[in-house]
């Protein structure tokens, strides 16, 4: 389980400086309208901590077809010679000759395209495929809405020839990356007359990437601690049950001269002789079950895996590993020797003196009060599970919620179940069809901050009130209230640094800026809270341009296809509303599938939480099992024993688990996935009830199990303990 | 460990068998109450062929048909004298207080009732322990070394006690080294390396 853990976080936490580092990513991205290369030379040659640069031409909207798949909405880029900005994963990188094509990884695997096959490229007909590239600043195809290729820069389409505007992408690298910030205003001075401007900077990605894979790396993590955790507690047990059956054996070696040092040494050598092969074949196995997944989760962010660099942290893993089960082997023998030889002999240490409890009569009681005889061992072991158990739960409730992101709108804030392409003015129609509830159109406006060059802003806008049909809590300030106003997401908020009195100014697609009072600050995941709720007046004056789409709310008990006829007459087919945006869908898919999956390796770890457990009180209690046998005490008899044993951690792990989930570890993984929206993390009745029947029934598993085990041993050798 | 031994125990008796550590004795003890298995041979108790029952079958052979006394006591130390003493009972879903008390006023133990056993003299411990053996009234008690960590007053209460339960139908076979218990016994049967002579 560590070695899953440790190679799928390493893997994640350094995917990206890899893929950065292997493709050379460069430090500034500029998109814009095409100009001509000497405008962009000269604006470009202006720049100072400029190391090199790269001046490009990327084409949207071309078709790409391969056998395994096809797309109009295909992205070229016309690589000159210099730095490429990405990596060439397999194949060939581009000679410059006509006839070769660079695919992205994506696109490759999900077109299942090999290094020299065709592919048809727009006009230009059939290309073949000289290599496969991955490239860090975007996450890949089909996640990414288009796929991307690169031709050689010499098949720069007549059309844009003619025309003389052969440049609309920028790529920079910084001489000093640490002074980016210079160099971006500098940019910004330059960019005068350039339409549609969109800069993308390098730890502008990196945060975004580290936002996604932040919280899965919270998770591995958590997941490992309760690992070793386990680990810990069960060794440390286990060896004290081994000490308690050896006490002769150790009094013996103290009376005949053994040093306590010397002993414990014994002990710590025989726990590392099983240690280090045991961690080493388990983090191997570990290690190798992630690279299936861990390949595939990189591939998704357009990263690359880390190889043999993994080594290193699993070799700490592996120290770490060793340590904690010398301590824990070694711990009890060293307690033990510290007695005089003749009280090891007769067993004074590690024995305990039992209590009367009011438990019930009958094996199951029995097993209570063997659990509760046991209270240091029994709290660490419920401890450990109740770890398990929140963990399990954190996963399910967030795999829960990103189902629910995929297909309950509500979940962003979005109120609204439909969407209809029809102008603003259908809106006062749409609304008194039957089934609906409400109807505006909904404006949604890109942009870039005024102030702060480079950020993104999108503007959600409505013509009057946009409560009814987009919700965001309100974390500080009010609502808008008229069209010179802004309630701004707490992402967008703390990127620009404003807060309710503040300025928001964003320049529009068009080139005109809108600005706005900051009057709230709104929690959405909704583009990772970078969005801003207006009114439609002062966006549509600077864009006039820009479409809407009807918001639609229906009636309770309405659903889509009970307003498609009506809709349809009104010349438009109702778009249903998703709660993230369709190109994620799958990823989110992937994602709850994984979290799911981990979440019953985490029951697993339940199971072997409590199966040693019971092994170990087992162990412990031999010679009362072996006495029950021997006074006729059938298989179920001792399960019924061992079951009281499983049902006191169970029920002390049990409220444990599921107050660490609800009061720790969902709000602290919320604030960490997203600081910047109200995350539901905190399990639902559902998922409680699921994990705690599932808990019931890993206790039952593990009881079955350790009865029968225990049923195969002779009951004289039980007995012939004291 | 055993070879070629013959015995039969009449019902009511009490035998004792004595012989040094290591010669057989409680390898003997084991065979007759079915927690162990000879390689050859049959065993045969009250009427049933020991040697082969099933799993199943032995345990409920141990529960109908025989009770243990063990030198180390046995009792379960987060059970009082009492619970001690009806857990074989509760086993199976019975088992009343009064039926442990009364087997604990029959050997005078009615203050260990509400007792834990490390509250309690050795000799008391085993007096329970003997009470645990007839709670579920077998027809064999089978007591291994039963005075053999006790000191010599509480020993002879024990071996006392376990003369008085072999009356009836019920046998106690007593397996010991020490000589003095042979004055109580029926019959004494000599182990030695194996095989019995007596």
């Amino acid at each position: 389980m560590i070695g899953t853990a440790t190679a799928l976080s390493f893997g994640l936490a350094t995917g990206f400086d890899r893929a950065v580092e292997r493709s050379d990513l460069p430090d500034v991205v500029a998109r814009f309208e095409a100009r001509t290369r000497e405008d962009v030379e000269d604006r470009v040659g202006a720049l100072a901590n400029v190391e090199a640069r790269s001046l490009r031409l990327e084409i949207e909207g071309i078709g790409l077809a391969a056998p395994g798949g096809s797309s109009r909405e295909g992205v070229v880029q016309l690589v000159p010679r210099g730095r490429r900005g990405y990596a060439v994963v397999e194949g060939a990188d581009l000679r410059g000759e006509p006839g070769e094509v660079l695919v992205e990884r994506g696109v490759a695997r999900e077109w299942d395209l090999s290094v020299g096959d065709s592919l048809a490229v727009g006009r230009l007909g059939r290309v073949r495929v000289a290599g496969i590239a991955v490239s860090p600043d975007d996450v890949a195809f089909p996640l990414a809405a288009s796929p991307r290729v690169y031709l050689p820069e010499k098949l720069l389409p007549a059309g844009f020839r003619d025309r003389g505007r052969s440049v609309n992408l920028v790529m920079l690298w910084a001489r000093d990356p640490g002074r980016l910030d210079e160099l971006l205003v500098q940019a910004r001075s330059q960019s005068f007359g350039l339409e549609n401007l969109r800069f993308t900077t390098r730890e502008g990605v990196r945060a975004l990437v580290d936002q996604a894979a932040g919280i899965v790396i919270a998770l591995l993590i958590a997941f490992s601690l309760v690992a070793l955790a386990t680990a810990g507690v069960m060794l440390g047990a286990s060896a004290r049950a081994d000490v308690q059956r050896r006490l002769e054996t150790i009094g013996v070696m103290r009376a005949v001269g053994f040093t306590r040092a010397g002993l414990a040494g014994r002990y710590a050598g025989d726990a590392a002789l099983v240690a280090v092969p045991a961690a080493m074949a388990g983090l191997g196995a570990g290690a190798l079950l992630a690279r299936g997944p861990s390949g595939r989760l990189l591939e998704i962010l357009n990263e690359l895996p880390p190889g043999a660099a993994v080594i290193a942290p699993l070799a700490g893993c592996l120290v770490a590993i060793v340590l904690l089960v010398v301590l824990a082997s070694t711990w009890p023998a060293w307690r033990a020797a510290s007695q005089p030889p003749a009280q090891i002999l007769r067993g004074a240490e590690l024995r305990h003196t039992a209590r009367r409890r009011r438990t019930p009569a009958g094996p199951f009681g029995l097993g209570l009060r063997l659990a509760l005889a046991r209270r240091g061992r029994t709290l660490a072991t419920a401890g450990v599970v109740a770890a398990a158990t929140a963990v399990v739960l954190l996963m399910l409730a967030v795999a829960s919620y990103l189902g629910r992101l995929q297909d309950d709108p509500g979940v962003i804030g979005k109120r609204y179940e439909v969407t209809a392409a029809l102008p603003a003015s259908s809106a006062p129609a749409v609304a008194a069809l039957p089934g609906v509830a409400g109807a505006a159109p909904r404006y949604v406006a890109d942009g870039i901050d005024s102030f702060a060059l480079g950020q993104p802003v999108r503007l959600i806008a409505f013509p009057g009130d946009h409560v009814p049909f987009e919700d965001p809590p309100l974390a500080e300030g009010r609502r808008v209230a008229n069209d010179r106003e802004a309630e701004v997401g707490q992402g967008l908020a703390e990127a620009l640094g404003v807060r309710p009195g503040g300025t928001l100014a964003v320049q529009l697609s068009s080139g005109a800026e809108a600005r706005f009072r900051v009057v709230g600050i709104v929690r959405t995941v909704d583009r990772e809270g970078r969005v801003a709720y207006v009114r439609s007046a002062r966006v549509v004056a600077g864009d006039p341009g820009l479409e809407p789409e009807i918001a639609i709310r229906l009636e309770d008990g309405v659903d889509a296809a009970d307003v498609r006829p009506a809709l349809a007459e009104l010349g438009a087919e109702p778009r249903p509303v998703g709660g993230a945006t369709p190109r994620n869908q799958a990823f989110l898919g992937v994602l709850a599938g994984v979290l799911r999956l981990v979440a019953l390796v985490n029951g697993l770890i339940c199971l072997y939480v409590l199966t040693q457990a019971l092994v170990v009180m087992a162990a412990e209690r031999r010679s009362t099992i072996a006495l029950l046998r021997a006074t006729g005490a059938r298989r179920g008899t001792i399960a019924l024993v061992l079951a009281g044993i499983a049902a006191v951690v169970v029920a002390l792990a049990a409220p444990l688990g599921v107050l660490a989930e609800r009061v720790l570890l969902g709000p602290a993984t919320a604030r960490l996935a997203a600081g910047y929206a109200d995350l539901p993390l905190g399990a639902g009745a559902l998922e409680i009830g699921a994990v705690l029947v599932g808990l019931a029934l890993l206790a039952g598993g593990a009881t079955a199990w350790v009865a029968r085990r225990v049923e195969s041993e002779p009951v004289a050798a039980g007995l012939r303990e004291r | 460990m055993l070879d070629g031994v013959d015995v039969d125990i009449e019902p009511g008796e009490m035998v004792v068998l004595l012989g040094r550590s290591g010669s057989g004795k409680s390898t003997l003890l084991n065979l007759l109450g079915g927690i162990d298995r000879p390689d050859a041979g049959t065993v045969e108790v009250a009427g049933m062929r020991v040697h082969d029952l099933t799993e199943r079958q032995l345990t409920h052979f141990r529960r109908r048909h025989v009770g243990f006394v063990f030198q180390f006591f046995h009792l379960i130390p987060e059970l009082t004298g009492e619970e001690n003493v009806l857990m074989p009972a509760r086993l199976t879903g019975g088992g009343s207080v009064e039926r442990g008390r009364e087997l604990l006023g029959r050997l005078g133990l009615n203050g260990a009732a509400e007792q834990l056993p490390h509250t309690l003299s050795g000799g008391e411990q085993q007096r329970i322990a003997i009470a645990r053996a007839l709670v579920n009234e077998p027809d064999l008690i089978l007591a291994d070394e039963p005075t053999g960590n006790l000191d010599r007053a509480a020993g002879a209460a024990v071996l006392d006690t376990l003369r008085g339960v072999a009356t009836g139908a019920r046998s106690v076979i007593l397996a010991t080294h020490d000589r003095e218990a042979a004055t109580l016994a029926d019959r004494v049967i000599t182990v030695e390396d194996g095989r019995l002579r007596g």
